[in-house]
């Protein structure tokens, strides 16, 4: 992030090429329209080049930072929304280096497994929460339960999920 | 949004997972940055919410980037650098909510941007050559200022009715060399004029003093070589101003002057009062 903040171009591809494809992935899964997912990723990398982000070293792993941006732009993007990033310290329930390649598909690949097992309710109340960016007002209106069951519930999927990755 | 239900005072996990989410009210999520801010708790417990939607991230399948996506990037932070080498202190980059307009094709907004990018390349330019042309012309205005300050200044050492005049005469005879200095001390400016001046060896100057009433120590007023004709002048040496002369003297010293007088002094003259 020094390289950069001294506009040093080799260093900002270096991370481009690292978590390019994740952010893309991310906004992708969110817009399901390449160009759009990919002016998300631009801008989100173009941000992060001129500084105006609120990505801070030190303060959790810029590749969890990175992804959990790019789903709330894409959210904002699906939305015509202006975008408003509140992102600012990311810890990953285990400590894994996303930066490297090897780390960064073993925790995906474990992130996979977990995730596939949830219970269908849980997983498809995740899938509304968060790649579908619907408020727990909105999933409470679609499934017809309770706005504090849903939120609980939302809670709970997110924490099997954090307990399964430490596991 | 549940207050306290949960952890006290702090926030409950539930709202936390809900504003990293982003589904929260505009209200809601203020009042959870606010509380965040001042909450170390609430802020750990927010960063491992918005870590475990970090992993559901991660869940997407991973795509290809589209062809040509890297090269696009990469000129684009290339021509910002090079914007910004350019105009480094006009170079400033807005935030465009792209978000809020709406998509007329893949291809137009990065026309208009290549666009934008070519007229501000250009208006770069033709700011530094006006840049450059305010420069030239300030700098001509400011030598102009000053030979006519200096003119100004010549013209009222030499018309004062309080400028001091003195004939300088060789001490020896014949007086054939001479020097007749107008001296205006309020302003501190001399002209200096001398007539029939030896020339000097290349080693050597002469060198023209001003020997203040007050009995301090002689003031250098600047080296002169006489011309072929053995004409000479000084004017406006940088002098102190307010110092009224005594007396003023002309010494010969080496080529690149000296602090102190040099004996023997080849042209004198006492100072009248001021007026006189």
């Amino acid at each position: 992030m020094e390289r950069i903040r001294s506009n040093d171009q080799m260093a900002m591809a270096e991370v481009f090429d690292r978590y390019g494809g994740l952010v893309y992935s991310v906004a992708l899964r969110v817009l399901k329209e390449p160009d759009q997912a990919e002016d998300v990723m631009q801008d989100i990398f173009f941000q992060l080049w001129k500084g105006t982000g609120s990505y801070r070293e030190g303060r959790g792993s810029l590749g969890a930072w990175l992804a959990v941006v790019a789903r709330n732009r894409a959210i904002d993007s699906l939305r015509r929304k202006k975008p408003t990033d509140s992102v600012e310290d990311v810890v990953l329930p285990a400590k894994t280096d996303l930066a490297s390649e090897s780390e960064r598909n073993l925790m995906i690949e474990k992130v996979r497994v977990v995730m596939k097992g949830l219970t269908p309710e849980q997983q498809s109340l995740v899938e509304l929460a968060f790649f579908e960016g619907m408020s727990h007002s909105e999933i409470a209106a679609k499934t017809g339960d309770a706005l504090g069951t849903v939120k609980t519930r939302i809670r709970t999927a997110l924490m099997t999920l954090r307990k399964g990755v430490q596991g | 949004m549940t207050q306290g239900s949960h952890f006290g005072s702090h926030i409950p996990g539930e709202d936390l997972t809900l504003h990293a989410l982003q589904a929260l009210t505009a209200e809601e999520s203020a009042a959870v940055q606010a509380h965040v801010a001042e909450c170390e708790l609430c802020r750990a417990e927010l960063a491992a919410a918005t870590g475990d939607l970090a992993l559901v991230a991660l869940s997407a399948e991973q795509q290809p980037l589209p062809t040509g996506a890297r090269d696009r990037f990469l000129v684009r932070i290339a021509e910002d650098a090079k914007q910004e080498e350019a105009q480094p202190r006009i170079a400033k980059v807005i935030p465009i909510n792209r978000a809020s307009v709406g998509r007329v094709s893949v291809w137009a907004p990065r026309v208009a941007v290549a666009a934008l990018l070519i007229i501000a390349a250009g208006l770069s330019v033709e700011i530094m050559h006006l840049d450059m042309r305010l420069r030239r012309e300030t700098a001509v205005l400011r030598s102009l200022a000053e030979k006519n300050a200096k003119a100004q200044a010549v013209v009222e050492a030499l018309t004062a009715p309080s400028a001091q005049r003195v004939l300088l005469t060789s001490i020896k005879t014949p007086p054939s060399p001479s020097g007749r200095a107008v001296y205006l001390p309020s302003t501190g400016a001399l002209v200096f004029q001398g007539n029939n001046l030896a020339s000097l060896p290349a080693d050597k100057t002469y060198e023209l003093w001003v020997i203040p009433a007050n009995g301090s120590a002689p003031i250098p007023a600047g080296l002169f070589r006489p011309d072929a004709t053995g004409n000479a002048s000084v004017v406006l040496p940088d002098l102190p101003k307010g110092v009224p002369a005594k007396a003023f003297g002309v010494t010969v010293e080496k080529a690149s002057g000296s602090d102190t007088p040099t004996a023997p002094i080849l042209l004198a003259g006492a100072a009248p009062a001021a007026g006189e």
